[in-house]
């Protein structure tokens, strides 16, 4: 139950200023997550929010007081390290039960508070191990159970599941959302990984260098990034970026790449013989059936370089004139390199980009 | 193809082993056996001394004699200065470590200037606080400059003893000790198993110390007369020498042991709602108990062996500031009593075992168990 604000915070090392104004407002129990590449000062972020970093300028405000100068352990948050941060030489129990009895509870309470825990965690069985004794999966639930106990009004997670393989992460992940909808606690999740960020997000903030890119939902922000760095960051396979022409005549709108004009209709930021950057979805490039629906002047010749099938889809590299770009096909495509396949571009999907600013033109 | 593997680690490993075999272990054997004997006295450096066995002779006349009151004197300093040094260095070291650990400025240089007094000798350390300790300078003289008058005490030849005991009671003491040692072993475990710490510890350790304090007047008296031993004051300026030389020492262990522990362990604990002194208490000192171990093994070792130390500061035969390792010495090449020389050097040796034994056997357990 807390909503937190970042009014124009800063950090700076010394004489380098790793997090440059940021603004963000978190609204009661919404599930915000940072995402971005290493060094783009997520982490920088959630730590400056936990009170573990201090703030060079700026204001952080949850529940409408300012905490920048509280001390970590009074701002009512619980944070889950990315390598779990459990204490070695203390049994599950123990772990769970440290800031409770910090906190003086007494030991009934404790205990309570402790099994309610690990039992919504399926870790009963195991209180009383030691952290060593345990899988990479079970340490992370520990480490979630230690901040559950203490009932905090923000969850901060550092890259929980970066330790976990491949499989764990997938389960762990659902296991954290389902979490969320029944504690309904305000959770703050920072990760590079753009599919946790996807699933898990009710928002999604986008940095890089220390700046804030775009904040939105999972859908905003895949379509319709305000940046080149967003369009390229978020999606898998990334976005095939073209370099190309507008055309605004009294015929119509059109857009030309790779030798090929297509008509599409123009935002209205571009000019007649803009320079643009033309971002298409690999998921907006279309085969076999699919093709009636579009426009045929939308229809391609793609010179296939290689396919790969990835269960019920396909990712597809082909060239088009020059450039080399990317299809996600639905189906499995057995294409030979070098074979001519028919495919249609949906350009209602097209991304527009100023090459210069990066910026999206709408 | 393992044997000729094996043969050939035995074969290289063989030329250690026999040396080991014979300049430690065989020299401990001669020593235990050296001190069954009557070897001492007149002819002691004869040709070829004669050596008659003797039993345990040597050990129950330094016990029980007459004239092992020295010796006895000697084994209480070096137990209270076993214990004076290990909670005084082991205590300063981890106050400076926690200091130091809290990145104050200048850091790297304090680090260095509290680890320098190691990479003396003992004898110079020993020379510099014999000046310092001097009864009209050093120390004694600081309080003038606050304009108090200079401290009359005498650090290294003060004739006073506190915390004294009757040497005639020996055995009752040893059960005293005894009861202690079960009363707070219990107490350390009763938070895990109350049923078990009550049973195994607490009540025989009561028990015991009952007994020991209603019917202590019936156990065998250890000695035929009264003798008084304690803690001489004279051996306070010898302790704080040594502390001085080796809290830098256990300083550098605490502080190897600090750096090592993540940062995440501190964030999380202090998320978690602990304070400073809350997190040395709860989370690094449980994480650094090997190193608290080795600490004292380390240091009572050398607080078994102290001899340059005391030589440098007081002298060899300075009776209130003995040892028994100096006592050793002086026994066996200046009385040419050999035989009891060897003794007192297989008592120290035994001693020393108790306590590396155990941090062995418990080294060696956690070893298989991994």
């Amino acid at each position: 139950m807390a909503q937190v604000e970042l009014l124009d915070i800063c950090k700076r090392f010394g004489t380098t200023e790793v997090v440059h104004n940021a603004n963000l407002s978190i609204g009661d129990n919404e599930f915000i997550v940072l995402v971005g590449p290493s060094g783009c000062g997520k982490s920088t972020i959630l730590r400056m929010i936990a009170g573990l970093e201090t703030i060079s300028s700026g204001e952080i405000r949850i529940n409408d007081r300012k905490v920048n100068e509280v001390m970590p352990k009074d701002r009512d948050v619980a944070m889950v390290f990315q390598n779990y941060a459990l204490y070695p030489h203390m049994s599950v129990f123990e772990n769970m039960a440290f800031s409770l009895k910090m906190a003086k509870l007494g030991k009934n309470e404790i205990r309570q508070k402790v099994d309610k825990a690990a039992d919504i965690l399926e870790l009963t069985p195991y209180l009383h191990r030691k952290p060593a004794a345990l899988s990479g999966g079970q340490r992370q639930r520990v480490a979630m159970g230690r901040a559950i106990v203490r009932s905090p009004s923000v969850f901060l997670f550092d890259e929980p599941l970066s330790n976990l393989d491949a499989q764990l992460r997938t389960q762990m992940r659902m296991e954290l959302k389902k979490m969320h909808l029944k504690m309904k606690t305000t959770t703050i999740y920072v990760t590079h990984d753009q599919i946790e960020a996807m699933t898990l997000a009710d928002r999604i903030v986008i940095l890089k260098d220390g700046r804030v890119q775009q904040v939105g939902t999972p859908v905003e922000v895949y379509e319709r990034p305000d940046n080149r760095f967003v369009a390229s960051f978020i999606g898998n396979p990334p976005i095939n970026m073209l370099e190309a022409v507008v055309h605004r005549t009294s015929d119509g709108d059109a857009i030309s790449f790779c030798g090929l004009t297509f008509p599409v209709t123009l935002p209205d930021g571009c000019r007649d013989q803009d320079q643009v950057l033309a971002g298409i979805r690999p998921d907006s490039i279309k085969r076999d059936e699919a093709l009636a629906a579009l426009p045929e002047q939308w229809l391609i010749d793609g010179r296939v370089v290689v396919s790969e099938i990835v269960g019920s889809q396909s990712l597809l590299e082909f060239t088009m004139g020059e450039a080399s770009v990317v299809a996600e096909l639905e189906g499995r495509v057995a294409a030979a390199p070098g074979q001519t396949m028919k495919l249609g571009l949906n350009l209602e999907n097209l991304l527009l980009f100023d090459p210069d600013t990066e910026q999206a033109i709408r | 193809m393992i044997n000729r593997d094996r043969i050939k680690a035995f074969l290289t490993l063989l030329p250690s082993m026999i040396l080991i075999a014979v300049f430690v272990y065989g020299f401990i054997g001669n020593t235990f056996w050296l001190s069954l004997t009557d070897w001492g006295g007149v002819a002691a450096l004869a040709e070829n001394p004669v050596r008659n066995y003797a039993g345990l002779s040597n050990y129950k006349e330094l016990f029980t004699g007459f004239l092992g009151g020295g010796f006895r004197q000697d084994l209480v300093n070096a137990v209270y200065y076993s214990v004076m040094l290990l909670l005084g260095a082991i205590g300063t070291g981890l106050i400076i470590a926690i200091l130091l650990d809290n990145k104050p400025r200048g850091e790297a240089v304090f680090r260095t200037i509290f680890l320098y007094p190691m990479s003396l000798s003992f004898i110079v350390t020993g020379t510099i606080w014999r000046w310092m300790l001097a009864p009209q300078g050093g120390v004694n003289i600081l309080p003038t400059y606050a304009g108090l008058d200079p401290l009359k005490f005498r650090w290294l030849s003060s004739t006073g003893a506190i915390f004294e005991f009757n040497w005639q009671n020996l055995l009752q003491i040893a059960f005293y000790i005894l009861a202690a040692v079960l009363i707070i072993g219990g107490l350390m475990s009763i938070k895990q198993n109350p049923t078990r710490a009550l049973r195994r510890f607490l009540l025989p350790g009561i028990a015991v110390g009952l007994a020991a304090w209603l019917f202590g007047d019936l156990l065998p008296k250890a000695l035929f007369m009264e003798e008084t031993h304690g803690f001489n004051l004279a051996t306070l300026g010898i302790i704080m020498a040594t502390i001085w030389q080796y809290s830098g020492y256990t300083m550098a262990l605490y502080l190897a042991g600090f750096t090592g522990i993540s940062q995440d362990l501190r964030d999380a604990s202090m998320l978690d709602g602990a304070t400073t002194a809350q997190y040395y208490r709860y989370i690094a000192l449980p994480m650094l108990k090997p190193i608290t171990i080795s600490a004292v093994i380390i240091l009572s070792h050398i607080s078994l062996k102290m001899f340059d130390l005391i030589f440098a500061m007081t002298g060899p035969d300075n009776a209130e500031t003995g040892h028994p390792a100096l006592n050793m010495y002086l026994t066996t090449f200046r009385a040419n009593d050999f035989a009891k020389g060897a003794a007192i050097a297989i008592i120290l040796f035994l001693i020393a075992a108790t306590f590396i034994i155990p941090y062995l056997i418990s080294s060696y357990r956690q070893r298989r168990t991994r």
